[in-house]
């Protein structure tokens, strides 16, 4: 039995002769939330349209639910919804006539499908307000509420809070959440805010420049939250010595030829200065700090991009 | 496929340029009263006045025209603003997407032909240019839903064009090209264009009509399917990696 919804397998994809994807193995466990994080660019889209079989892989496999994706696996999709990028809809139609379409194409049998997904998503069924006058707010919203509307056991969703105001967003989340809480649905969801991710996922995939870096349950991601002392000292070597002899301490690093980072001695603090002193080390700095996920993430990606 | 075609009219709902395109059927019959203006007074073949009224300039350039620039509107918006993803993974299958547009282009065409027909009987006894028996209105209705017809496959390539472009400008710029071009070749060589081979299709048996040069339905048929065809694999070639 396959516990994996979406699994990857050294995933390579190209536009013309630049590769926009490398290698990746993506992990999408059943009736989990997975959290593709990474900043503009970074080839989220890109793996979320090749799941979908949207757009040809130059090499490995995709598979869903188990099958590889393509051209005789239609039977697939009405099993997965899907918001791409900015979702696309007819401007002269309505949220309700243009949900009306797809749900004829799908044949929902749900008579109030249409009406139960707009409710969901906040939007009014019935509305006289075309889609051309839509906000981006609401686009979302009716993006959405198509990918949900045919009550798929995959949702895959790309940057869905995208231009939602705050409490907007957090309803979402919460009907994500309790999705996958009440109806074991599988969701996977990008973004290039962490605190976002880090809210609704359950597992985290980060990706950069195309190369997946890690991919990890976020709570195995969140050890790496973690609080420490920067000592800045005159001797670094005779510090170390003192810190392993007298406190026992194994839980360091040395940055520099001056400073070091001790991960376990937060409560020690005011022993560690006076030992020190007493030693005749001299004491230049000592500050509390911590390393956030953000941090982390910064690090492994390189810098900016992730808010 | 009949709930693709429907979805394809649902979408026009509010595109009043549909409807407005319509009265374009009304073009000819109304000049052709104007024209025949002497001769109605002393009565006129009915024949004559269909075969100008909707037989002829209607058929050469109006209908294809207005007919590209319909195939503009179901083609352009899908790929404009991103809505063929959507498709895709409903999912529906190219073939059918493409076929529902060409069918959805049919309809219109013959309706379209259907409203000119009617125009021709209502302008042309309205103002007493003719006074048609059963049988020139069953001719005139047969003949102008096979001008419907066979004008829908010579307004695939205008369709296909019209997939490709996320712009109104080029597929509707492209029609007028297309549809001129066809109407230059009728007195040339029809067999070089759908349009003007349609002609030749729909010409062969209207009395009065006299072509310059042996009738052959087989080359005009040929040269209709040629370029169906033609374009029915650049479609698929353009498409192959954006479909799923």
């Amino acid at each position: 039995m396959n516990d994996y919804a979406i699994e990857t397998k050294n995933l390579t994809m190209k536009y013309g002769n630049e590769t926009a994807i490398r290698n990746v193995g993506l992990h999408v466990r059943k009736g989990r939330i997975y959290g593709l994080l990474g900043r503009n660019g970074a080839g989220k889209t890109t793996i979320m349209k090749a799941v979908l079989g949207l757009i040809p892989i130059a090499s490995g496999e995709v598979k869903v639910f188990g099958e590889r994706i393509g051209e005789r696996k239609k039977w697939i999709y009405p099993r997965i919804g899907a918001m791409i990028e900015a979702p696309g809809f007819y401007p002269n139609l309505t949220g309700t006539e243009n949900l009306e379409i797809f749900a004829k194409l799908r044949g929902v049998p749900t008579p109030n499908a249409v009406e139960n997904a707009l409710a969901l998503v906040g939007l009014p069924y019935r509305d006289k307000k075309l889609f051309g006058a839509y906000s981006l707010g609401m686009k979302q919203r009716l993006g959405i509420a198509n990918a949900i509307f045919h009550d798929p056991e995959l949702l895959i969703l790309d940057e869905p809070t995208n231009g939602l105001d705050p409490i907007g967003i957090a309803e979402i989340r919460d009907y994500l959440k309790k999705l996958t809480v009440e109806s074991e649905k599988t969701i996977l969801i990008s973004s290039h805010i962490l605190s976002e991710i880090t809210l609704l996922a359950d597992d985290i995939g980060i990706i950069d420049r195309g190369v997946l870096l890690e991919e990890a349950p976020l709570s195995e991601l969140t050890k790496r939250d973690r609080r420490y002392i920067e000592l800045r000292v005159s001797d670094v070597p005779k510090t170390v010595l003192i810190l392993e002899r007298d406190f026992g301490l194994k839980d360091y690093s040395v940055q520099d030829d001056c400073t070091l980072h001790l991960f376990d001695a937060v409560e020690d603090i005011g022993k560690i200065h006076r030992t020190l002193v007493l030693e005749n080390v001299a004491v230049y700095e000592s500050r509390h700090c911590s390393h956030t996920l953000e941090d982390y993430f910064r690090n492994i990606t390189g810098g900016e991009g992730v808010a | 496929m009949l709930k693709l075609i429907q979805t394809e009219f649902l979408r026009l709902r509010r595109r009043r340029t549909v409807f407005w395109m319509l009265l374009a059927a009304w073009v000819m019959p109304l000049v052709g009263v104007f024209y025949f203006g002497g001769d109605c007074r002393s009565g006129l073949e009915p024949i004559r006045f269909f075969k100008w009224a909707s037989f002829s300039y209607t058929a050469w350039i109006v209908l294809p025209v207005v007919l590209g620039i319909f195939a503009s509107m179901l083609m352009v918006d899908e790929n404009r603003f991103g809505i063929l993803y959507q498709f895709w993974i409903v999912p529906v299958y190219r073939l059918s997407f493409f076929l529902s547009k060409f069918l959805t282009v049919m309809i219109y065409a013959l309706c379209f032909m259907l409203v000119s027909a009617a125009a021709s009987l209502i302008s042309g006894r309205l103002f007493g240019c003719i006074t048609p028996g059963l049988g020139d209105v069953v001719f005139l209705f047969r003949k102008c839903l096979e001008i419907g017809f066979l004008t829908a496959f010579t307004i695939v390539p205008v369709l296909v064009a019209a997939g490709m472009q996320r712009g109104y400008l080029l597929p509707v710029g492209l029609t007028i090209v297309y549809t001129f071009f066809g109407f230059i070749l009728l007195g040339v060589n029809p067999f070089l264009h759908p349009i003007s081979s349609a002609m030749e299709i729909v010409l062969r048996d209207v009395p009065g009509v006299v072509l310059s040069r042996p009738l052959n339905l087989p080359a005009a048929f040929f040269c209709i399917g040629i370029w169906c065809a033609g374009s029915g694999v650049l479609m698929s070639i353009r498409l192959k990696g954006s479909w799923i």
